[in-house]
């Protein structure tokens, strides 16, 4: 039986192929073999949402997914979350709101509320809770994040 | 100290530095872009990696480890046990009672013995579980009783007879006996406090590196990297220049990154030994035994009252349990019992505590340190002589309110006091007259208020030098650069700096870039803890700025024949010559003028308090006050608590920055509705952690906190850096006694104990 | 960082050499992960071969067969409860995939994943070194079991949320094997020890979980749990409010196995899920309020319904 596989995927737009242990998480595929750190090790067992990405455009978490199953996916990571740079609105949102104390969770953040809002861009306040409940951030309190998000969500009226 | 009144005004006219207005902080769009750099975001040349084996019994003798299982697997390296390191250090100097790896007896269940280099993780810790340790077990110390038995081991062989207690202190203030003699109602209560840990997200992280000159530098996510720095030169035995201690950016650390951690020794330990670079990052399990968070604290607490509702004495006793190593333990014992003599003005005072060793991970600083417990047990036994009196709790606390320039029995003096204000517009935002008493059954509304500190009068180690150091570059770039041994963990710090050095030279905080937390380049300051560095290094900051912006300007004086004090700094250009000088020009002519440009600051807190030992714990400079409403639903079938909306009123001096200061605000209050609900770092009666996960040890979700109110409030401290106070501990000291206070409104039980499970909430219904 | 173990890893393009590497022993399907990953970063298993499901698209989507619900195993949990059909046709489904873990564990998670979930325990679910202190349990690397030292077997609690509605809706699960397709109600295929809750499933891969069109009367489905996302149930409820005045609950986190009550009338439902209930010390929360509890949430599970 394989011990190691060979794997094709995209991450941000550049397509990579790497031989890999079979028990390569994908977050330490990003972080170790691509030198992606902006994704975070929290917990690692799928708790905490700092390693959150995009799988074809799905929120996972990287610590508990194997690389080895995202054979042909596009991976998207806090490093491509604009195409070509600039910030997304939500991390300027995020900016200006202070929504960032430590940072961590940060990355695990945007990419959840990317997901969120390119689905909806406009989601209600349950929407936009069910979405952030997947990820723990211990500074904030959420009411900043809270506060960019529904800014983004809801653009004009007050947070 | 600075006070520049009239600046608010200026700099919101002018789109100034104060105040925030969403404009972010310096290192914001690092951390949302991912490119902010933590220690395991590292990788050196060279690079390998360090494993621990950890203790499976709470107290037990080492007989023998053999390694030689582990020596021989491919890709193992070094093995490194107690012996290899055998120094004792620790948090506070009268208190050395740590090694990097357990020496001789294990203290506690996760306590690490062996450490593993190898070169992979997962290499590493296969290794870790091939070592054979063989030990005998102990009677293990698991409670405060068992601690003050005198039938029990000690941990420690030289802890204070005869028991495992770590520091006992009494102090008495005025005639408690008398005091309550006096009274119309004397009434004393129990009050346990559970133990609680930070869970930074950031898992404690360092990175050691060899160099080739026999010196090391350590990259360790600490929030106390001149500590830190002490403490690895000395346990490696090297001096304290041959060591450079760098602080990246940190996953937070809310007081759990205080210490030094087998991480930092093992790490600097093993690259000297291997002579190549040595990462060791904790998993999340292992954050639970590092622990150094809240002790598990019983009280009991007695205090007279006037039928008018005045406080005429206090006796209060605290027992503390601490785990198996001291950490910081020493100053808890004393911040138990120093900040109960204010808000309200208390002249009798009686106070003692015991801070005892037990076989559980060890205790220490979390955000609050010593006060949280304390402060809860007082707030709701305020309320509950209130009701034995028909009296207002509002008004209550107002009547005992301390004023500006108020010494404290125990020799607290305080410059600055707003809290009457922070009370007024919390009750008033809440609606709290309207709805105290009068909400349908299973809601309730509560007040609590309290007191914290802006960093401590006295550094860990006796000395006289700064507790703050700032230095600044800056040339013909443009550009200024603040270098401040500062470590900030999230809470804005560099930022703060930022804006004092900004606002002084009229520039904009992104022209100036902060050098933070590198023990070779930066002047020394304390550390992030006590919530002292806006307030220390903030006053140091100015004073680097001012120095600077003297240079700058008698250089301008000169060349446009001008009195110094006509130049004002403002809007990137110098003012008050016969036309406005753009920056660069007059960082140009400044450079021209004096040579090299560069000037630097320091802090030291003034000995402040007529009746102040060198020695006593917790004078500060200044002191922050918060007033917090808490507004809860119980389902009263099931007892689950759900807290509605919190109202939080800080009195912080000054707004620096409005979304920083709210953010941190917003931060206690979240910590402290997790521990007011759901957090409690728990153990079996044998001290086996039962929850050591995010799964299990539930910090509060999206859902589980509630909306919070911030209200800022100014009191324009004498001493503080533009007036400005502490933000980030202080308010968390009233969230879970306002809680608490609020839960008796809804169900008519005062519930002395939290975190309020429903279990624990059900039950008190159902006793009813 | 916590590695994985070492593990082989098989993704196959057909049922055929997917029952061929299933008979290996030791083998384990990863059917979305979310509970195995983090077990065999604890160390909870001593396998070799994963096995993956993801170039098998039979085995993913949701379609409708003689007005029966058919949903490939290997469909997450957050496309069931998109799914447009099942929401109204079998909400409780719907809802009861809602409250797993979080909104991102729902994207990555199955339905198939969720019915084979493993039976949980807080001496259980706990990395090795910690597993190592208590000298491990009686499900793994032990011979006691610390929930009840003196007890039968191993304790460990079913805590598969979608479980519950399921039962009620009386869904039947399609297992494949080298020796054929072979179909069992879900209510037959638990067992009553913690260790062996999947009674003689563990060498067939499930399929399909086929839910017949939904009873008459309605079902609900409810959680218990301390926070508002990421926890597993301190108790799962569903139950079934029958038109001719009857009813019947399964509640689950109790133990090994879920328990399924019914009462002549619907009001006696509560009472006899609450004798019927025996919970375990594997959850952090006392065993005497949870068993208050299941008469709570059964009556507000009915109040819902």
């Amino acid at each position: 039986m394989p011990t190691e596989i060979t794997l094709r995927l995209q991450i941000n737009g550049e397509q990579v192929r790497r031989i890999i242990p079979a028990n390569r998480s994908l977050l330490d595929f990003i972080r170790e073999d691509l030198r992606l750190t902006g994704s975070k090790h929290g917990c690692d067992v799928g708790d905490c949402g700092a390693c959150t990405v995009l799988v074809d455009g799905a929120p996972q978490l990287a610590c508990i997914t194997l690389a080895a199953e995202c054979e042909g996916a596009a991976i998207r990571t806090i490093e491509g979350v604009t195409d070509g740079g600039g910030l997304h609105p939500i991390q300027e949102a995020l900016h200006r709101h202070v929504g960032a104390q430590c940072g961590y969770c940060t990355p695990g953040i945007v990419m959840a509320m990317t997901s969120l809002l390119e689905a909806d861009p406009h989601p209600s306040d349950s929407a936009i809770n069910e979405a952030l409940g997947s990820n723990i951030c211990r500074c904030t309190g959420y009411t900043k994040i809270l506060a960019a998000v529904r800014e983004v969500a809801r653009p004009g009226s007050p947070s | 100290m600075t006070d520049d009144r009239d600046f608010h005004v200026r700099a919101v006219a002018e789109g100034g530095v104060l105040g925030g207005g969403g404009r972010g902080k310096v290192d914001g769009l690092a951390k949302i872009t991912g490119r902010s750099v933590f220690v395991d975001d590292l990788v050196l040349p060279r690079m390998v990696y360090a494993k621990v084996l950890r203790s499976p019994h709470a107290h037990a003798k080492i007989l023998s480890i053999d390694a030689s299982e582990a020596l021989a697997m491919p890709g193992v390296l070094k093995v490194m046990t107690g012996e290899d390191c055998t120094a004792r250090y620790g948090a506070i100097p009268v208190a050395q009672d740590e090694t990097a790896l357990a020496l001789g007896k294990v203290r506690y269940i996760g306590e690490p013995v062996v450490c593993v280099a190898a070169v992979d993780e997962e290499t590493a810790r296969d290794a870790c579980r091939r070592v054979r340790v063989v030990y005998e077990p102990l009677d293990a110390i698991l409670s405060i009783d068992d601690a003050l038995s005198a039938d029990k081991p000690f941990i420690h062989e030289w802890a204070r007879k005869p028991s495992n207690i770590l520091r006992k202190v009494d102090q008495e203030y005025g005639d408690v006996d008398a005091a309550f003699a006096a009274s119309d109602l004397v009434l004393e209560g129990t009050y346990d406090y559970p133990g609680s840990t930070h869970v930074p997200l950031e898992t404690h992280a360092a990175l050691a590196v060899p160099h080739a000159d026999g010196r090391l530098t350590l990259w360790s996510s600490t929030q106390n990297p001149h500590y830190m720095h002490r403490t690895i030169a000395r346990v490696l035995g090297m001096r304290p220049g041959d060591v450079r201690v760098i602080k990246p950016d940190i996953g937070a650390g809310y007081g759990g990154k205080c210490d030094t951690f087998c991480t930092d020794v093992c790490s600097a330990w093993l690259a000297r030994a291997l002579d190549r670079p040595v990462k060791f990052v904790f998993e999340r399990e292992e954050v639970f035994y590092a622990h150094r968070g809240r002790h598990r604290t019983k009280m009991w607490l007695k205090m007279g009252m006037t039928k008018e509702g005045r406080v005429t004495g206090i006796d209060f006793k605290a027992w503390a349990e601490g785990g198996a190593y001291a950490s910081y333990g020493v100053v808890t014992s004393f911040y138990l019992g120093v900040f109960m003599t204010m808000p309200y003005k208390v002249e009798n005072y009686r106070f003692q505590s015991h801070r005892v060793y037990t076989n559980h991970p060890p205790c220490g600083p979390k955000r609050g340190h010593g006060a949280i417990q304390p402060r809860f047990a007082l707030e709701l036994h305020l309320d509950r002589m209130c009701e034995a009196l028909g009296l207002d709790p509002v008004q209550v606390r107002l009547d005992n309110l301390i004023e500006a320039g108020h010494e404290t029995v125990n020799g607290l003096l305080v410059p600055s006091i707003a809290l009457s204000e922070c009370i007024e517009r919390v009750v008033q935002a809440s609606d709290y007259r309207a709805k105290k008493g009068s909400l349908p059954p299973g809601r309730g509304i509560g007040l609590a208020c309290s007191a914290y500190m802006c960093g401590a009068l006295h550094a860990v180690y006796d000395n006289d030098l700064p507790h703050s150091g700032v230095q600044l570059k800056c040339d013909r770039s443009g550009r200024v650069t603040i270098f401040s041994g500062t470590a900030d963990c999230g809470q804005g710090s560099n930022h703060m700096l930022a804006v004092f050095v900004a606002e002084r030279l009229g520039i904009d905080p992104t022209d100036c870039t902060v050098v933070e937390a590198d023990t070779d380049l930066t002047p020394v300051d304390l550390g992030s803890y006590s919530s002292r560095v806006t307030f220390m290094a903030g006053n140091a900051a100015l004073q680097a700025a001012d120095r600077l912006r003297s240079q700058i300007a008698s250089a301008l004086a000169a060349k446009f024949k001008v009195p110094v004090e006509s130049l004002v700094f403002a809007g990137r250009e110098v003012r008050g010559a016969w036309r406005p000088i753009p920056w660069l020009e007059a960082v140009d002519i400044a450079e021209g003028h004096h040579g090299t440009l560069g000037s630097v600051g320091s802090y030291k807190p003034p000995k402040i308090g007529s009746r102040l030992k060198r020695t006593s714990v917790g004078p500060s400079p200044a002191y922050s006050f918060t007033a917090q409403v808490a507004e809860v639903t119980v389902d009263q079938v099931s007892g689950v608590v759900t807290v509605d909306k919190m109202w939080a009123a800080h009195d912080l001096g000054r707004v620096l920055h409005r979304e920083i200061a709210e953010g941190q605000i917003e931060g206690c209050v979240y910590m402290g509705v997790g521990e007011a609900l759901l957090e409690e770092q728990a153990y079996r009666k044998d001290g086996v952690h039962m929850t050591p996960s995010i799964l299990e040890y539930r910090i509060p979700t999206v859902y589980d906190t509630p909306e919070i109110q911030v209200l800022l409030v100014e009191s324009h401290d004498p001493g503080g850096p533009f007036g400005a106070k502490e933000a980030g501990e202080g308010p968390q000291l009233s969230t879970v006694p306002a809680i608490g206070n609020a839960l008796h409104d809804a169900i008519g039980r005062w519930l002395t104990n939290p975190p309020y499970t429903p279990e624990k909430v059900w039950k008190a219904i159902k006793g009813r | 960082m916590l590695p994985f173990p070492k593990f082989s890893y098989e993704a196959p393009g057909t049922l055929d050499e997917l029952f061929t590497l299933a008979s290996v022993s030791g083998s384990r399907i990863v059917a979305g992960g979310t509970d195995l990953l983090p077990s065999l970063k604890h160390r909870l298993f001593q396998d070799t071969l994963l096995i993956s499901l993801r170039r098998l698209r039979e085995l993913r989507g949701v379609t409708i067969e003689g007005g029966a619900l058919v949903i490939g195993a290997n469909t997450t949990l957050r496309d069931v409860a998109r799914d447009d059909r099942v929401a109204a046709g079998w909400p409780a489904l719907r809802d009861a995939c809602r409250t797993i873990a979080t909104s991102t564990i729902q994207a990555m998670g199955t339905l198939g994943g969720n019915v084979m979930l493993d039976t949980r325990c807080l001496y259980y679910n706990q990395p090795d070194g910690w597993r190592a202190s208590i000298g491990g349990c009686l499900k793994a690397d032990g011979s006691v079991c610390h929930v009840a030292p003196n007890g039968a077997g191993c304790y460990a609690a079913h805590s598969a949320d979608t479980v519950p509605a399921l039962w009620l809706y009386g869904a039947i699960l399609r297992f494949g094997s080298e020796r054929g397709i072979r179909e069992v109600a879900l209510a037959d295929l638990y067992g009553t020890d913690g260790r062996t809750w999947l009674g003689n499933a563990r060498d067939e891969v499930l399929l399909a979980i086929v839910v017949p069109k939904a009873p008459a009367g309605s079902v609900v489905h409810r959680k218990l749990r301390a926070r508002g996302a990421i926890d597993y149930g301190m108790l799962l409820t569903a139950v079934h409010r029958r038109p001719d005045g009857s009813g019947a609950a399964v509640v689950s986190a109790l133990g090994p196995r879920p328990v399924f009550v019914e009462a002549e009338r619907v009001e006696d439902l509560a009472a006899a899920a609450h004798k019927a209930a025996t919970p375990m010390r594997t959850h952090a929360y006392g065993v005497g309020w949870r068993k208050h509890m299941v008469r709570v949430e059964v009556e507000r599970a009915l109040a819902g319904s």
